[in-house]
């Protein structure tokens, strides 16, 4: 009994020194490298680190070369077998309108290990509320609007059924 | 001998530092070898736009002294033209027309009724008077249509037509070729503005790459009957700048962009071959 509970001791400081020594600072800049490649570039005013999170302060977001977005803060957090992003206020650009809302007050993206496939989007704005689910295996992202509001400008790029209004998109 | 420790608590505080010290020590060597200790940081362009003036040869912004001159009495309106036959090339227009039961043959600059030829399309011709441009379309033959077979009457560009609802949506606005430059409605400048996703349904762009570096944009199709057909863009094309911006960026190409609903000329230059050409445009 005694070696199972200095085992779990053991595994729990492993654990807990893991995401105490993380440097998520370093790791958010290989994102932002990796972002690169794709042509995204995410310009930060401030980065903060906590023992379980990153927080990123007023970014502008560039998708080759063309600002695209700005956000208030991004927060990461992660407990390696939960994981979360929260996106506070995302503006989008004006040039944008027919394709997008304007600004989105708050995005949540969910990962647990659970569904280690799935990750689930709830995100609000002035379109209303909303909840998705990115399938990571099948590289597809479906929103489902619960509660809709203006969706006028980006109408085009939704579609409907039983349900409701949704967005639909490969990646 | 008196421990001041258990020697037990002293191995577990001892076993609990070694733990923390190794993922420590994991940590900084990942770090090391593989994460970068910078971000990205985007720089915008400064200083990559090439000056482009439009001169205006008036003094100052007052209007040109108005000669004293005897006024014109003004016979009749477009309405009183009807063209025959048109004939256009980059270089020259010839139409003919009937004006007063009178069959006249104009060349481009050549008046009558006081509306100047400017110039024509394929079955239509374009006239100025007063600062404004007159679209007269050529007169369909009996035979084609039973239904219609008088000419559509000539009217001022800016009064176009409303599409009826049931109707496809059509864009407002004209390009209209005036001979050595066309004339683009603002309207249809407007409209696609603020309509990105109608601009990819009638033309597309791809980049085009020169050592890492983009060199403009080349056109992969053109929506025959589109707009931008009627600019004069052909498949092929490589735009390579705007109003003097060289479009050599994503960034430059979508300033451009959203600053074209306030643009009042549009010099665009394009490698069709390996001949560089400019096409000039007035927004009307």
């Amino acid at each position: 009994m005694q070696v199972v509970k200095n085992i779990f001791i053991s595994l729990f400081l492993v654990w807990f020194a893991f995401l105490l020594f993380m440097p998520k600072q370093e790791l958010y800049y290989a994102l932002e490298a990796e972002l690169l490649k794709q042509g995204v570039e995410i310009n930060e005013k401030q980065i903060e680190e906590g023992i379980f999170s990153l927080s990123v302060k007023e970014a502008d977001i560039y998708v080759k070369g063309i600002h695209i977005a700005s956000v208030d803060e991004m927060q990461f957090f992660t407990l390696l077998f939960y994981s979360s992003l929260n996106i506070e206020v995302l503006k989008m650009d004006d040039s944008l309108k027919s394709f997008v809302p304007l600004e989105i007050s708050k995005t949540v993206l969910m990962h647990s290990v659970l569904s280690p496939f799935e990750a689930f989007v709830t995100t609000m704005g002035s379109f209303g509320l909303a909840e998705g689910i990115v399938n990571l295996k099948k590289r597809t992202l479906r929103i489902d609007l619960i509660n809709v509001k203006e969706i006028k400008t980006f109408r085009s790029e939704l579609k409907k059924d039983e349900k409701g209004w949704y967005y639909e998109t490969s990646f | 001998m008196k421990h001041l420790f258990k020697s037990k608590t002293f191995k577990n505080i001892l076993s609990i530092l070694v733990i923390l010290l190794l993922v420590k020590l994991i940590w900084v060597i990942v770090e090391i070898i593989w994460l970068p200790s910078s971000g990205v940081y985007h720089k915008d362009e400064v200083g990559g736009k090439s000056l482009y003036y439009r001169v205006k040869l008036t003094p100052n912004d007052s209007s040109v002294p108005v000669q004293p001159s005897k006024p014109v009495k003004i016979a009749g309106s477009i309405r009183d033209i009807t063209l025959q036959a048109v004939y256009n090339a980059s270089d020259t227009t010839v139409v003919t027309i009937v004006y007063k039961r009178k069959t006249q043959i104009l060349g481009r600059g050549d008046a009558v009724n006081g509306f100047v030829l400017e110039g024509g399309g394929s079955n239509y011709a374009t006239f100025s008077k007063d600062s404004k441009i007159y679209r007269v379309d050529l007169v369909k033959s009996k035979k084609s249509t039973a239904s219609s077979g008088s000419i559509v009457p000539g009217k001022p560009l800016r009064k176009n037509k409303r599409p009826s609802s049931s109707a496809p949506q059509k864009v407002q606005g004209e390009v209209v070729d005036a001979g050595d430059h066309r004339i683009v409605d603002k309207s249809l400048l407007t409209h696609y503005a603020n309509n990105m996703d109608d601009i990819y349904k009638n033309i597309g762009i791809t980049e085009v790459k020169e050592d890492g570096a983009i060199k403009g944009f080349k056109i992969t199709f053109v929506r025959r009957g589109s707009p931008f057909s009627k600019l004069g863009l052909k498949r092929g094309d490589v735009i390579k700048s705007i109003n003097g911006q060289e479009i050599n960026s994503y960034n430059a190409a979508f300033e451009t962009y959203k600053n074209i609903g306030n643009v009042e000329n549009l010099t665009l230059v394009i490698k069709r071959g390996k001949e560089e050409m400019e096409l000039e445009y007035e927004i009307n």
